[in-house]
């Protein structure tokens, strides 16, 4: 029992101990999530601070334990008598159950307190949005103050955003489960069919003119990981301004159907999308002069367009978007020589190269 | 010539025959382990498809309808054919011989229920010949995508492959709470059981709770998908949540079937190897009699984020699950203090169990933290979760009875030496590849996506998680050589090798048909070591 047994040398002890050290820390830095900004994601970030202290000190202690039982009662070979035969200890017992009972209660209060603030929906929400999720896209619907009329249905999976106000938002489905997932929020909502959920948030002042992620997190079929979107902060007076701009726009008699009978001569360049991608990665068109692309959109359900930007970013054109299956001609406007992007405004990760010449 | 050749055809054919009509439980419980074995394999082969396709940004080997495929058949072939039967298995094989009784209560019943699962394999597999591909909307088939308007054949064979796994695990069940309740030997109070034997009986009741719930939800499925039901789909007025609530009031449970015999496994190879009785036996069966029924008040914790759940009930229950589970802990950390520790194989993956199924305790103690949940629900922190409960948990557990039991079942030991480079090979590619699914989950990668934007920060993590489970794959092999070589020239083992505690240890090796010439007087929940060393007083 009280042989004295071979030490490994102290310095080697202590690099071990180190090395253990400098791993656990190296964990907890890694398993830090992204800085919250909005303030329910910050109550929720305190809330996970204090769980995960409580866990990495469970982490630690029975870690510990078990690695000081392993090395400490290994059986040596002079070991035949048998090792003392303990059945256990009801005092032991009792406060190995006790003590996670209060830290369990805790915890329990901590959450339901955060859980409330996280969860609260105001009377009076400064904005109030629809986000609409289908397979595979998402629109947001800005909703007028009745919190019923729609002023203005942006198509393209970009919500925007005025920062320091209280936004509310209500989720609806066409088709089966989404979930709008901001990972920088620290929140996520299921959308389901047949129920509308809804969450109210408040994006940190200071995070305007920021862009976050989003992303559907429940699996909802084939394309799943092709719905993305972002979310744009924007200041209360830029957010306005947007705003006003876009029903302006929407309410603007749409572009001229492109004139059948003028030119003749125009070119036409053919592009389809299939399966959330386009056919072609790389079209070509004549500079200087308009010409017309025939867009099939080939995912029944599902909507596309084509955009073009140019070599600096700039959209030089937009166009309708629709849902499949069906087809566009789009006008386009006399471009210069050079190379540009083209996309799907729904689905970003969409894009091909339109070179010019 | 002609007697001799009647006398002698007891050779490959009748051999295999016997496999095929046995009702011998022993032979019935490595039916269950080989089979299930297999179905890790072939769930492995599809992790690695998974792992292959997530390993860099873009789809450079299958289509975004393959991946799904994929991971939807990976899901369920490990959790229904591999963790559920393996578990299963290692009762069917120890459970008569712990208690001494000569057989399972209804041997036919037994074989019958093995023999399902093989023909539910092929019917879920099946789903690869049909046109639509198999199963594709995750293994937990969220209506109203698993509706007939958007996955096709493959989901009908699922629900009928799942069917099957049902009435087998319901019939295993009423078989094992027959057994334990009936034919205990003489001298073998409840108090005396093993923990192995506990931890079955309460999965047992588990099963036999909340099975029929999945196969009533699974029935209602294939009426919305193939009759014109209405339960599920609210664009026929019916309501996607309802299927929720059944799935995973029957999934939740299911998750303690698939640790509470792992957790026995444990339970038997800590006392053994450091040569003490288990620490606190009573509290122990109280632990897990309570992690069952607690297991029935949870299930909701997976739908917090669907706004249809009331919040604080389901997170408070959830929480108090981990009060018997830490006395769990604390009683095999016990069990070792003061003990001899030998580190053979079974030692190794019960103390690999304990290191990592904690991880798996601690990071589900984020998500009954509503808000944390909020955050974390359905991104690679989850999949870190499942992956350290069942794999850094079951799946070490299985390991360790594998070793353990292996002696008992076949007469001769695996090999140490390769069964040490196993693990040690299974314990780093396991953490390599679910370590870093914490930290892409926290920023934010949702699971079961195909593809990621390659600016979203996820490659390296990604890339590591992939070499982890080819690691893991790798270790894999030094335990089918170690099969192969121990049947072709293992060291014989010997009735008792380990100096085993329960009853399975005092017949020979392989056991006979029905078990024991006798037995050994039942004084305690250790008979065997009371025989060998005289009874110390529990």
């Amino acid at each position: 029992m009280s042989i004295p047994r071979p030490q490994p040398p102290r310095s080697a002890r202590s690099l071990a101990a180190l090395v253990a050290v400098a791993l656990l820390l190296a964990g907890c830095a890694a398993l830090e999530p992204p800085a919250a900004v909005t303030s329910q994601g910050q109550d929720t970030r305190t809330l996970y601070d204090f769980v995960f202290i409580i866990g990495v000190g469970i982490f630690v202690l029975v870690e510990a334990l078990i690695i000081f039982a392993v090395l400490r009662y290994r059986r040596k070979p002079g070991d035949t008598e048998l090792p003392p035969q303990i059945h256990g200890n009801s005092v032991l017992e009792v406060i190995w159950t006790v003590i996670p009972t209060l830290l369990v209660i805790v915890l329990f209060v901590f959450s339901w307190q955060t859980l409330n603030k996280v969860n609260a929906v105001s009377p009076a929400p400064a904005l109030t949005v629809r986000a609409v999720a289908a397979q595979f896209q998402w629109s947001f619907e800005y909703l007028a103050a009745d919190g019923q009329t729609v002023q203005y249905e942006q198509l393209a999976p970009e919500l925007d955003l005025p920062v320091g106000v209280d936004v509310h938002v209500i989720l609806r489905s066409k088709d089966v489960i989404h979930a709008f997932y901001v990972p920088k929020f620290l929140f996520k909502r299921d959308v389901v069919p047949g129920r509308e959920n809804n969450f109210d948030f408040t994006i940190d002042a200071a995070d305007a003119n920021q862009t976050f992620r989003g992303q559907c997190a429940e699996f909802c079929g084939t394309f799943h990981s092709t719905m993305l979107f972002s979310v744009k902060a924007l200041t209360p007076t830029d957010f306005n301004t947007w705003l006003q701009q876009q029903i302006k726009a929407a309410a603007a008699t749409p572009a001229p159907a492109p004139s059948a009978s003028g030119g003749a001569a125009e070119t036409t360049v053919e592009l389809s999308a299939h399966n959330i991608a386009f056919d072609q990665t790389a079209v070509q068109a004549p500079a200087g002069q308009p010409f017309v692309i025939k867009f099939t959109n080939n995912d029944p359900g599902v909507t596309h367009n084509v955009a073009i930007t140019d070599s600096s970013g700039q959209q030089v054109f937009k166009g309708e978007i629709f849902a499949g299956p069906d087809s566009r001609e789009y006008p386009i406007p006399a471009l210069a020589a050079g190379t540009y992007t083209f996309a799907c405004s729904v689905h970003p990760q969409m894009t091909g190269t339109l070179t010019v010449k | 010539m002609a007697t001799t050749s009647l006398r002698t055809s007891t050779g490959y054919r009748s051999g295999l025959y016997d496999w095929l009509t046995t009702t011998d439980h022993k032979k019935i419980g490595i039916l269950y382990l080989a089979n299930s074995i297999l179905m890790f394999l072939v769930g492995g082969v599809f992790a690695l498809i998974v792992r292959l396709e997530l390993a860099q940004p873009g789809l450079q080997f299958l289509t975004d309808a393959q991946y799904n495929q994929a991971f939807t058949i990976h899901a369920s072939l490990m959790l229904f054919l591999f963790v559920i039967p393996v578990l299963a298995g290692f009762g069917n094989y120890i459970v008569p011989l712990m208690i001494g009784a000569p057989d399972m209560a209804f041997p036919r019943i037994n074989a019958f229920s093995f023999w399902l699962l093989p023909l539910a394999a092929i019917v879920m597999l099946s789903g690869f010949a049909t046109g639509g591909g198999a199963a594709a909307a995750g293994w937990t088939e969220y209506s109203p995508l698993a509706q007939a308007k958007y996955e096709g054949i493959g989901t009908d064979l699922w629900i009928v492959a799942l069917l099957l796994i049902g009435t087998s695990s319901i019939l295993g069940a009423i078989n094992f709470i027959v057994t334990i309740f009936k034919m205990r030997a003489p001298g073998m109070t409840l108090l005396r059981m093993p923990v192995m034997v506990w931890t079955v009986l309460v999965t047992s009741i588990l099963v036999l709770m909340a099975t029929p719930v999945l196969t009533s939800a699974l029935i209602m499925l294939f009426i919305d998908r193939n009759l014109g039901g209405h339960f599920f789909d609210p664009a026929t007025g019916g309501n996607a949540i309802l299927w929720q609530n059944t799935f995973w009031f029957y999934s939740h449970p299911a998750v303690y079937i698939m640790i509470l015999p792992a957790m026995g496994i444990i339970s038997e190879v800590l006392p053994v190897f450091s040569r003490k009785p288990l620490f606190g036996y009573k509290a122990f069966i109280f632990a897990t009699a309570a992690i069952g029924a607690l297991g029935f008040s949870v299930w909701a914790h997976h739908m917090f984020t669907t706004g249809a759940v009331y919040l604080p009930f389901f997170s408070f229950m959830t929480f108090l699950i981990a009060i018997p589970t830490g006395v769990k802990f604390f009683n095999w950390i016990a069990t070792m203090f003061r003990g001899q520790l030998t580190f053979s194989t079974p030692l190794l993956y019960a103390v690999g169990f304990l290191t990592m199924f904690l991880i798996g305790g601690i990071n589900g103690a984020f998500s009954a933290a509503v808000p944390v949940d909020f955050a974390l629900h359905d991104t690679y922190w989850v999949v870190a979760h499942i992956h350290y409960v069942l794999f850094g948990g079951s799946v070490f557990a299985v390991f360790a009875g594998l070793f353990y039991w292996w002696p008992k079942m076949f007469g001769r030991r695996l090999n140490e030496t390769l069964g040490k480079i196993q693990f040690v090979f299974m314990f780093i590619g396991f953490n390599l590849t679910f370590f870093p699914m914490h930290m892409l989950g926290l920023s934010g990668m949702p699971r079961r996506i195909a593809d990621y934007d390659p600016n979203a920060g996820w490659n390296d993590l990604n890339l590591l998680a992939t070499i982890g489970g080819f690691t893991i794959a790798l270790s894999i092999l030094p335990f089918l050589w170690n099969v192969f070589i121990t049947f072709r020239s293992g060291e014989p083992a010997g009735d008792d090798p380990w100096e085993g505690n329960t009853l399975e240890w005092a017949t020979s090796s392989p056991p006979p048909p029905y078990n024991f010439d006798h037995l050994p007087e039942i004084r305690s929940e250790r008979p065997v070591f009371d025989a060998r060393h005289g009874a110390t007083h529990g």
